[in-house]
């Protein structure tokens, strides 16, 4: 049998995309850049004096047509990169109060059209052994502490890291867990593509 | 309302909103024997093991207390409301109420959408066409597909199965992407309203046969790998039978509403819910791989759709429910509506039950056993701790 999945892996050949080196072959609409400039209703706020914050947009597409997807992923502001990680770069998963879909499109880097190992990004189960902590989800009481805790006990130098509109703003649902001027780096949508979290995971490693 | 207050009847889906829901009634009685959970004393030489909150190896955060003299499990408590969410969701708007239900459970989007506006429809007395309700089973059997495949990848992973659980993760990724050409969002965010379900039919039927040949490939091949069955067969073995979903079809109970809501057209398709007597893990796993391939049978069966006129809105009060068969078992939503907001709201999660289930069928099994198990029941705790106010 394991001569099978072996035959298996080889005969399905190589399913891996060349992003971020090469554009998404199958880039999602929702989310992606939005392009637009009135000042139609935004349930977040997200649009304010004709500006559009992408962090607190949930990409419910209430402002179209006014605003317009446009398809470009790169959705995502890094604010401090830590170059000593180019060679492993091991992220520690947060669920603060998420809805599941944030949780399972950071998984979805990790599958064959992705790769993320290829960039040298793992996934680690434990924050001890984490460069950095992606925060998912809007605060929760009794999480607190699970938060605090993940991020003390995580060894210097550390990243932090927020994962969709709830953990950078509260999106719809509540209140961010942390202040935003708190996140080294930013990954916008609701949930983020996996695109963008390749590649803003990838930038910030300093790549 | 179609739904009835009243004396216990049918099967039992769950408690919420303070009642019980039974597949053909609402009432303030609990079933018989549904109280009767099992509490286990510490005896010496046990000790406890807390798991989670936080950890990786976990998809979301959950409170896992295992009793244990060493290897063997003797008694399992898992708590869903570390992160519990409170959702203002009482004097909203549909609209606005609409964005906040379909991320109760991200992953569950189109299943937790979609009975709550067929329970809007049903109290404003909005009704739907043939063309609406042929595009909600599409949403519905694609979703139902991404998660079974979601749940199987994942059971996969524990076995250090390291092609299947990436050829599972490729397959379920493909059908994200269907999903999202199909609707504009990958989870089917922003695509419903009231009367209404936009998705682009053109195209399903050619990538799910892809798609298909590939799972039968791999689904079969699992089947018969003695290593991997041995870790699924026998393990988390279920006694009773409040169950729901891929759960209790692989007890052998026939649950489903897709057979018995009524709501949406499955009469006129070729589906037929896969039953199994394992009652263990593999009965769970091949469950859910025959569902994935009678779901793209369904989908194959609806012909082409076209677009719907949107926002069928109607102002007005009333009181509406509305059950569905969402991929972790029957999902129910209950609303009451004055002036176009909503005065009153919840829902029953098909996660209660199973959740009961998986805690009664860990004991007497040991450690490796856990996440095999635990993966099995699909069980998504962001449908479970979550408080509506
Ligand atoms: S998509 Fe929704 S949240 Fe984003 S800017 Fe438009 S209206 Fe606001
Ligand atoms: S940002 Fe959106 S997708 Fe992510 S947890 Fe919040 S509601 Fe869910």
């Amino acid at each position: 049998m394991s001569n099978f999945w072996f035959g298996e892996g080889l005969r399905k050949g190589r399913k891996t995309e060349k992003f971020p080196l090469a554009p998404p072959e199958e880039p999602p609409l929702w989310p992606s850049y939005l392009d637009g400039n009135a000042e139609p209703y935004c349930p977040t706020e997200a649009i304010k004096e004709g500006m559009w914050d992408p962090g607190r947009c949930i990409f419910c597409r209430l402002c179209e047509p006014q605003y317009k997807p446009t398809g470009k992923q790169g959705i995502f502001q890094v604010r401090k990169t830590q170059p000593l990680l180019k060679k492993s770069f091991y992220i520690y998963k947060l669920d603060s109060g998420a809805c599941g879909a944030c949780n399972v499109e950071l998984g979805t880097i990790f599958d064959p059209q992705y790769d993320a190992n290829r960039l040298n990004i793992f996934m680690t189960n434990t924050p001890r052994h984490a460069d950095a902590i992606v925060v998912m989800g809007v605060q929760t009481e009794r999480m607190k502490e699970a938060l605090k805790n993940a991020y003390e006990a995580m060894p210097e130098p550390k990243l932090i890291i927020s994962l969709g509109a709830c953990a950078i703003s509260g999106g719809i649902i509540g209140k961010s867990p942390m202040e935003r001027e708190q996140y080294h780096v930013e990954i916008a949508g609701c949930p983020p593509s996996p695109y963008t979290i390749l590649e803003a995971l990838s930038r910030a490693r300093g790549v | 309302m179609h739904y009835k207050f009243g004396e216990p009847a049918g099967r039992y889906l769950g408690p919420g909103g303070g009642y019980h829901v039974y597949s053909g009634s609402i009432s303030e009685a609990a079933p018989q024997g549904y109280g009767d959970i099992h509490v286990h004393k510490m005896a010496a030489g046990e000790f406890n093991f807390q798991y989670g909150p936080s950890t990786g190896g976990l998809m979301e955060s959950v409170g896992i207390s295992l009793t244990t003299p060493g290897e063997l499990i003797n008694s399992v408590g898992v708590d869903p409301y570390f992160k519990a969410r409170e959702l203002k969701l009482k004097g909203q708007g549909i609209e606005t109420a609409l964005l906040m239900v379909e991320r109760i459970n991200g992953f569950h989007a189109a299943s937790n959408s979609l009975a709550f506006l067929m329970a809007v429809e049903d109290a404003l007395g909005i009704e739907t066409s043939e063309e609406v309700q042929k595009a909600r089973i599409l949403q519905l059997e694609l979703e139902r597909i991404r998660s079974n495949l979601e749940v199987m990848k994942r059971m996969c992973e524990p076995a250090g199965f390291g092609v299947p659980t990436n050829q599972l993760g490729y397959l379920r990724e493909k059908v994200s992407r269907i999903i999202s050409s199909a609707s504009g969002h990958r989870f089917f965010f922003g695509v419903n309203a009231p009367g209404y379900a936009s998705i682009a039919y053109s195209g399903i039927n050619e990538k799910l046969n892809v798609a298909r040949q590939e799972f039968e490939r791999i689904f079969y091949a699992l089947l018969e790998s003695k290593i991997f069955l041995n870790r699924l067969q026998n393990n988390g073995v279920t006694k009773d039978q409040f169950l729901s979903g891929p759960a209790a079809r692989a007890s052998g109970l026939r649950y489903d509403s897709r057979l018995d809501s009524g709501l949406l057209p499955y009469g006129d398709t070729p589906f037929f819910p896969a039953v199994r007597e394992e009652k263990d893990c593999f009965g769970r796993f091949s469950v859910r791989g025959e569902e994935i391939l009678n779901s793209i049978d369904i989908i194959a069966s609806l012909g082409n759709l076209r677009e719907t006129d949107r926002h069928v809105s109607k102002a007005g009060d009333g009181e509406g429910c509305a059950r569905l068969e969402s991929p972790q078992g029957d999902i129910f939503y209950y609303v009451k509506i004055r002036d176009g907001k909503l005065e009153d709201i919840w829902h029953v999660s098909p996660g209660v039950l199973n959740v009961r289930a998986f805690q009664e069928s860990m004991k007497g099994n040991i450690f490796t056993d856990f996440h095999f198990n635990w993966e099995s029941f699909g069980i998504w705790i962001s449908e479970i701790g979550v408080v509506i106010r």
